[in-house]
């Protein structure tokens, strides 16, 4: 069995979500009922690997909504209390998706191994940021071209590069790609020469700074809310890669030559017959994913039964072409730009 | 086209950075002082409470097995378990050097004692199961599960042993709810919708003390919501009829 532990990406949303599922209880509720909801086992599904191997697996709702990261008790607890759930279902291996995995390391909750008479068990659960990260980086690959834009002489922008994705995306890019100059944009800096004096390679630098010069951004920053940029200064033609969840920069950037991509989603070979990619708009709910999502199905489809991705700067290379390898094999996909790219205007 | 980027805007997961290191250090995991007088004055109406639950879940179960003689021993043995609870628990509020309020307490059950004490009489099991082996079980469970965190040495040990009773507890009502769920769901329903809201208010009641130990109103809410979904989950409810029946908690 494998687990998907997913989130709304605001209480607006998940009202909405919580009263197309009948749960009327919580969907006319006001925050502090939904601070006190449960988590939700959704829905069950089967799903059958390319090699046709088959597998099961249970969609949970932690009932976490970003409007509670403030309330770092109720964040912590919502995170924990879906986490149990799943090991109780007695399954193997649960991706933490979307600001899950985040709030399990930045509030610490390695040390919130005991709830209730449940012992949690690491080696169950996955941050699912290795497959995230690899397919963030087959995006960049391969859409990067399609636009006109030669690899060996781009400037990457990387926003978010000593975060676990961030950091596992500029290792690939400077060791497998050959890219002409990578950029390397958070706000702390003391992490940031770590990485550098790490990958002996890469440009410190502002985020004003890396967009104006960057033929490719990568967005890997835990943002919770949509950011707005300064447009006019961007290159042309720029490819960015959205990578954050909730994906929030689409709408905001609009230019001629400005391909905005949302990173980290993978298509799957066939439809699965689910509803809980409906909910998240993907736009092939059928088919489409979070790849930390499928990270976990892929475990399962391997059997492989451990916490692959866990704590932050563990993303080794192998580990990416591991579950790179196995993603491809099991019929997965990193989705790309349309057919004929849509080009924004203004 | 021209926006600008406002960073100062943007909410982040960092403003959270202070309060995660406060909880890194068990030793200001926001235990009370346990010999304040506000402390031991809450601590007299709520240890007051649990003494009384007890003494109730124990009585409660002497009297379903008036309406289900086969199960008299099993019930029995419950039944005890709950008198050694209530042991406990006064022990705990000695230790402490409180002397529990047992009026206020009388007065706090007296409602959902009337209630079972009415569906008794009519010989109403399952509105009786309903009330002590889930409600009254859940509520326990979720104010104990919470008072483990928060309470002194002496009677964290205690309550630890005792919230593994309750989850036997709550499971033996479970177990018979679904073995007659086909006949009981009617009635199970109806009485839900009576009893909910007075657990509900109940917590409501007792919040104020709760806090003053520690025990938060969100985390208690919370932690029955999650023994009350679960049970009627293994009972056989589906999401819906629970989303239903956990309504009449939302008023
Ligand atoms: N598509 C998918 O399947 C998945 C997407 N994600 C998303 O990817 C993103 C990154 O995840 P993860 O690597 O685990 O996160 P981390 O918390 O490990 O890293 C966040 C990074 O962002 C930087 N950052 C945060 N705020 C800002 C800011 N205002 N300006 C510049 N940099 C900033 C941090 O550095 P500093 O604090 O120094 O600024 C750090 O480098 C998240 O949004 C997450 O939700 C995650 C999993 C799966
Ligand atoms: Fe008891
Ligand atoms: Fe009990």
């Amino acid at each position: 069995m494998f687990g998907l532990i997913g989130h709304s990406t605001s209480f607006e949303d998940a009202k909405r979500k919580a009263s197309m599922l009948g749960f009327d209880h919580i969907a006319d509720g006001d925050l502090d009922v939904w601070c006190t909801a449960p988590p939700q086992l959704v829905e069950n599904v089967e799903v059958k690997s390319a090699t046709g191997i088959s597998i099961e697996g249970s969609y949970i709702d932690s009932c976490f909504v970003p409007e509670m990261l403030s309330r770092f008790k109720t964040a912590r607890r919502k995170v924990l209390n879906a986490m149990e759930l799943a090991q109780k279902k007695g399954i193997n291996i649960t991706a933490l998706g979307g600001f899950t995995s985040i709030i399990f390391e930045n509030f610490n909750l390695l040390q919130h191994k005991q709830i209730r008479n449940t012992s949690l068990e690491w080696e169950r659960f996955t941050t699912g940021n290795t497959h995230t990260a690899w397919v963030i980086c087959k995006q960049l690959e391969i859409n990067a071209p399609r636009i006109g834009i030669d690899l060996k002489k781009a400037t990457v922008a990387v926003i978010g590069a000593t975060g676990d994705i961030g950091s596992a995306v500029c290792r690939w890019l400077i060791n497998k790609t050959g890219i002409s100059e990578l950029l390397m944009v958070a706000r702390q800096q003391e992490p940031l020469a770590l990485l550098q004096k790490e990958l002996d390679g890469g440009t410190i630098t502002s985020l004003d700074e890396a967009l104006p010069q960057a033929d490719i951004v990568v967005w890997v920053a835990s943002m919770p809310k949509t950011i707005e940029i300064d447009t006019e200064n961007l290159k042309k033609p720029c490819l960015m890669i959205d990578g954050g969840y909730p994906k929030n920069l689409d709408e905001k950037f609009q230019g001629e030559n400005i391909y905005v991509l949302k990173g980290g989603i993978v298509e799957f070979f066939n439809d699965i017959g689910w509803s809980m990619m409906e909910l998240a708009e993907m736009r092939n709910p059928q088919r489409e994913m979070f790849a930390c999502f499928a990270e976990a199905m892929i475990l399962e489809f391997e059997k492989c039964h451990t916490n692959f991705s866990w704590g932050r700067n563990n993303i080794s290379l192998e580990k990416m072409e591991f579950i790179g390898a196995a993603s491809l094999k099991h019929g997965f996909s990193a989705i790309g730009l349309d057919k004929q790219p849509k080009v924004l205007t203004v | 086209m021209h926006n600008e980027l406002k960073i100062t805007d943007m909410q982040t997961l960092e403003s959270n950075k202070k309060t995660i290191e406060e909880s890194i250090n068990p030793i200001s995991l926001d235990l009370p002082d346990f010999t304040t007088d506000s402390y031991k004055d809450a601590y007299s109406r709520i240890n007051a409470i649990v003494i009384e639950g007890e003494q109730e879940a124990h009585d409660n179960y002497i009297s379903i097995a008036t309406l289900i003689p086969n199960e008299l021993e099993e019930l029995t043995k419950l039944a005890r378990m709950e008198m050694k609870h209530k042991k406990g628990f006064t022990a705990c509020g000695r230790n402490l050097g409180v002397v529990a309020d047992m009026d206020f307490a009388k007065k706090f059950f007296s409602k959902l004692h009337g209630n079972f004490q009415v569906a008794l009489e009519k010989g109403n099991l399952t509105t009786c199961l309903l009330i002590q082996a889930i409600l009254i079980e859940a509520f326990a469970i979720s104010a104990y599960n919470v008072y483990i965190r928060v309470a002194d040495p002496f009677a964290k040990k205690i309550t630890e042993g005792v919230v593994k009773d309750e989850y036997l507890h709550l499971n033996y009502g479970q177990e018979w709810l679904k073995e007659n769920l086909s006949t009981c769901k009617e009635e199970l329903m109806e009485a839900n919708k009576v009893n909910l809201p007075l657990i509900k208010k109940m917590l409501d009641e007792v919040a104020d003390d709760a806090s003053v130990l520690a025990m938060d109103r969100e985390e208690l809410m919370e932690e029955f919501m999650i023994a009350y979904q679960d049970t009627l989950m293994e009972i056989g409810l589906d999401n819906r009829e629970i989303a239903r029946m956990a309504m009449a908690a939302i008023v």
